[in-house]
């Protein structure tokens, strides 16, 4: 009997080491794919799930600008620097320095070597946004037990995800792909619970055979206006990023894949 | 043995069953304005002149109209026409969708008018380009005349459609038109569509008049004059043109507001240096003192369901919130932060209280629950006061005073708004200097 | 040489303004205490050694001893001129909310209506409007303009 059970557990654990040691084998090439790697970058962020990634990113993609703008100029190591005065990196958002400016003719230069300081980040620093991410809100104590929050969610999910077959960093990948197709419907009341959960069938290409709202009859329902807004702008988002980034392996395991789309964190932040 | 089996199967069971469906939460997403492309509207060739309207351009007006709605919400991003890839008559008939998203567009406005008869018959369309389906389309008839409103309307009918919330472009904003020296100021009442077009003044700026407001209808206005240097509230007919004082009070009435079913008007009357709140009943004329303190009591605001009144008030030792309800029972105080607080507005949701803060020499526009929880300041500067709320209770309109110089020159009062995000603050067109706006309902339900 | 003279010049000029300026400003900043315009600038009188208005500090409808003289005078005035009928202004300046100004300067200018009627002038010869902000003196955006914004003017009606 003893006996019986010890050999049970040995071969599984042996079953469970290999689909362990397989899995992330075989999934490992298209890491090295360039497209993807680009867009790894911003995965890594997004994967720490900080509530600021959106500024974050918009930060990056300004640094990036800036660094294309001013490739022959040489740049000090800032790492040191920019930590120092973590204050001083501008909140990306336009609107409010166009306010400030408005606001109290506030010497416009002061706002200048704020947004070049931004750029002295290095790329590989920029890998580390979710620090900076952090560093960027003043009010990061208050978010910070909320970061602790989402990390135990994305643990979770991790673990989630690795069970069903996508690596994190496929996972990831398609993450970053929809976050960039999603319009977010910018009107929505960040305080309504709004959840919408498209599920859909997919060709090993990637495109979409079919999309379908899991609460569908509550979008013709009076008084949720919002909701259906949410559920058109997430279908939007769906059908703009096709062909989605799938793995090229294990069609099986990803045919069909369901998105859970919540605003809530984005509209409050 | 057969314990072995049953927990191998167990076990094939569990990872079957884990990969049965994967689910990947979406959380975060692209926060700029959405972008829409507004195609002008095709005038039908069988169109005839109007008087005093160019036909031929109607189209492109309207949807110049639509186009700078929507920019200014700050939620959209209208696309510039040049990329336009068909045209007019034939995208409304049926979009190529696939083209219209090559320049990134994700939804489209189409639509085609026709005169005919001295009748305007004007249709459109909201096309999801992603989804490559229609998802509303309206068609509205009037006269010619009225183009503009139809195109407010539109705006109001596609920005419902996307955003989920009614909006608030058919509307007018009543204010003070400002001129001359700010030691001789003259002022007028000046009434004028939200996109600063087709402005009327209702005053001939012989006396000095403030603080206009509407009913909500939008046929009445209260404001205060000082007509033969009585300040008095009075009450204005915007059609008709008739005014009448409102009640018989023996000295100043001041700071009118409508009640919410505008039956009523609430108002300040300051005897022998104190200032109480007041309604008069309109039908009836009956006037009700409903605060009584030796204190200043002023600005007062109903919320939208009536049962409450908002209100500042000096009882304190500085200018706080106070709110009550409408008989004056309950007074509690709201505000407890650091500096002064006026001019309460209740949002026409009913969930938020609007004010001016005034601290450390600035002066903030800002929003809080109707508890005084959640304080959210806006926008700061020298000098602004008095946000009246959009219709449907996302836009604050508010005035604000600037000077060149220290010594008054280049001094200057204009009308501004907020998105009580506290994002999208812009300055609203106006014909002169102007202030204490008021924000009508929406013309058309 | 020529040069020379006419730099000196220029620099006794400068040197001048400065001087001037130096004490203009310094007169100004005396001109208030604590809160309270206490200077001649902007006083009119009702008659000789009559002035015809008090100042107030701010947000307060208090009157100050200087104040108070200057009612007296008023009241003094106003009993050797008896069909002469006033009305008070009350004003403040321009750090208020419009409405509550309103309030204010009519509580100011009841302060000094009724301190002149303590002093055994009649009420009924006495109206009182307030114009809040919108009649300042001084339309300077500084704490001199609003102290001196900041008052109860008595005005003859006949």
């Amino acid at each position: 009997m003893i006996r019986s059970l010890i050999y049970s557990i040995t071969f599984h654990s042996l079953l469970v080491l290999l689909t362990i040691l397989s899995l992330p084998f075989m999934l490992r090439e298209p890491i090295d794919l360039p497209p993807i790697v680009s867009v790894e970058l911003i995965q890594i962020t997004d994967k720490t799930s900080i509530p600021y990634a959106p500024k974050a990113r918009k930060i990056i993609e300004e640094t990036k600008k800036k660094e294309e703008e001013r490739l022959v100029s040489e740049q000090a190591p800032p790492a040191a620097k920019a930590k120092e005065k973590p204050d001083r990196i501008p909140l990306p958002n336009e609107k409010k320095e166009e306010k400030q400016i408005i606001k109290k003719k506030q010497n416009p230069e002061e706002v200048k070597p704020e947004i070049r300081q931004s750029s002295e980040f290095e790329k590989k620093e920029i890998v580390d946004t979710n620090q900076i991410a952090a560093l960027i809100d003043k009010a990061k104590e208050v978010e910070a037990v909320k970061k602790k929050e989402k990390e135990k969610i994305t643990q979770s999910s991790q673990k989630n995800s690795f069970a069903t077959g996508l690596t994190l960093s496929q996972e990831d990948a398609l993450r970053a792909q929809i976050f960039g197709c999603w319009s977010v419907p910018l009107g929505l009341p960040y305080d309504k619970d709004l959840l919408v959960r498209i599920k859909l069938q997919l060709k090993k290409d990637g495109t979409i055979i079919k999309s379908e709202i899991l609460d569908h009859q509550r979008m013709n329902t009076p008084g949720q206006k919002f909701y259906k807004v949410l559920a058109e702008s997430a279908l939007r988002a769906v059908r703009l990023c096709q062909p989605l980034k799938v793995p090229p392996t294990g069609y099986d395991k990803w045919k069909n894949l369901q998105l859970n789309f919540n605003p809530a964190e984005m509209l409050e932040g | 043995m057969r314990k072995a089996l049953l927990f191998f199967f167990i076990n094939i069971f569990l990872i079957n069953k884990s990969f049965a469906l994967i689910e990947v939460d979406i959380t975060r997403g692209n926060l700029d304005p959405l972008p829409i492309a507004i195609s002008p509207l095709h005038v039908d060739i069988k169109s005839e002149n109007y008087e005093g309207i160019k036909i031929k351009d109607l189209g492109e007006d309207i949807s110049k109209i639509i186009e700078d709605n929507f920019r200014a919400t700050g939620l959209f991003n209208p696309l510039k026409k040049e990329a336009f890839v068909q045209k007019p008559d034939i995208a409304h008939l049926k979009p190529r969708f696939e083209d219209w998203r090559l320049i990134k567009a994700q939804a489209l406005v189409t639509g085609k008018l026709l005169v005919l008869d001295g009748k305007l018959k004007v249709e459109f369309r909201l096309w999801d380009l992603a989804a490559a389906k229609e998802m509303t389309a309206l068609a509205f008839t009037t006269t010619p005349s009225n183009w503009r409103r139809v195109a407010h309307i539109i705006s109001d009918k596609i920005y419902e459609r996307l955003t989920g919330e009614e909006g608030y472009f058919d509307t007018r904003i009543i204010y003070v038109s400002e001129s001359g020296p700010k030691e001789q100021r003259v002022k007028k009442l000046a009434i004028m569509d939200q996109d600063g077009a087709n402005t009327k003044y209702l005053t001939l700026g012989n006396e000095l008049v403030l603080t206009p407001r509407f009913n909500p209808t939008n046929q009445m206005v209260t404001y205060m004059s000082y007509f033969r240097n009585m300040p008095r509230v009075y009450l204005l007919d915007i059609e008709t043109g008739t005014q009448e004082v409102v009640g018989n009070f023996p000295g100043m009435t001041f700071a009118p507001r409508f009640s919410p079913d505008g039956k009523k008007i609430v108002m300040s009357f300051a005897k022998d240096g104190n200032s109480d709140i007041y309604t008069m009943d309109l039908d009836t004329r009956v006037v009700e003192r409903i605060t009584d303190h030796s204190s200043i009591d002023t600005s007062p605001s109903f919320s939208p369901d009536g049962k409450f009144i908002a209100f500042n008030s000096d009882r304190s030792g500085l200018q706080q919130i106070y709110v009550m309800r409408s008989d004056g029972s309950e007074v509690k105080r709201i505000t407890f932060g650091n500096g002064i607080y006026g001019t309460p507005v209740w949002s026409p949701r009913g969930d938020l209280i609007a004010f001016t803060k005034m601290r450390k020499g600035s002066f903030y526009i800002g929003v809080m629950r109707v508890d005084g929880s959640g304080e959210r300041l806006l926008t700061e500067n020298y000098y602004q006061e008095a946000p009246s709320w959009s219709p449907n209770g996302r836009v604050l309109v508010f005035y604000r005073e600037t000077k060149s110089g220290l010594k008054g020159e280049g001094f200057s009062a204009k009308l501004w708004s907020i998105d009580i995000t506290g994002y999208n603050e812009r300055r609203l067109k106006t014909e002169t200097d102007a202030s204490d706006p008021s924000w009508s309902s929406l013309l058309t339900k | 040489m020529m040069f020379n003279k006419n730099l000196k010049n220029i620099l006794l000029v400068i040197f001048a303004t400065l001087v001037l300026s130096a004490c203009s400003t310094a007169k100004k900043s005396g001109n208030i205490d604590g809160d309270v315009y206490t200077g001649k600038e902007t006083v009119e009188y009702l008659a000789s050694g009559v002035p015809d208005r008090v100042f107030f500090a701010t947000n307060k409808s208090s009157l100050t001893t200087a104040a108070r003289e200057t009612l007296r005078k008023q009241a003094t005035y106003l009993r050797k001129n008896k069909n002469l009928n006033v009305t008070i202004e009350g004003h403040a300046d321009e750090r208020g909310t419009r409405e509550y100004n309103l309030a204010l300067g009519e509580r100011r200018a009841n302060a000094a209506r009724d301190y002149l009627m303590t002093y055994g002038i009649s009420g009924n010869r006495i109206a009182v409007i307030s114009y809040g902000k919108e009649k300042p003196v001084n339309p300077a955006g500084t704490p001199l303009a609003w102290s001196q914004n900041r008052r109860s003017v008595t005005v003859k009606v006949n």
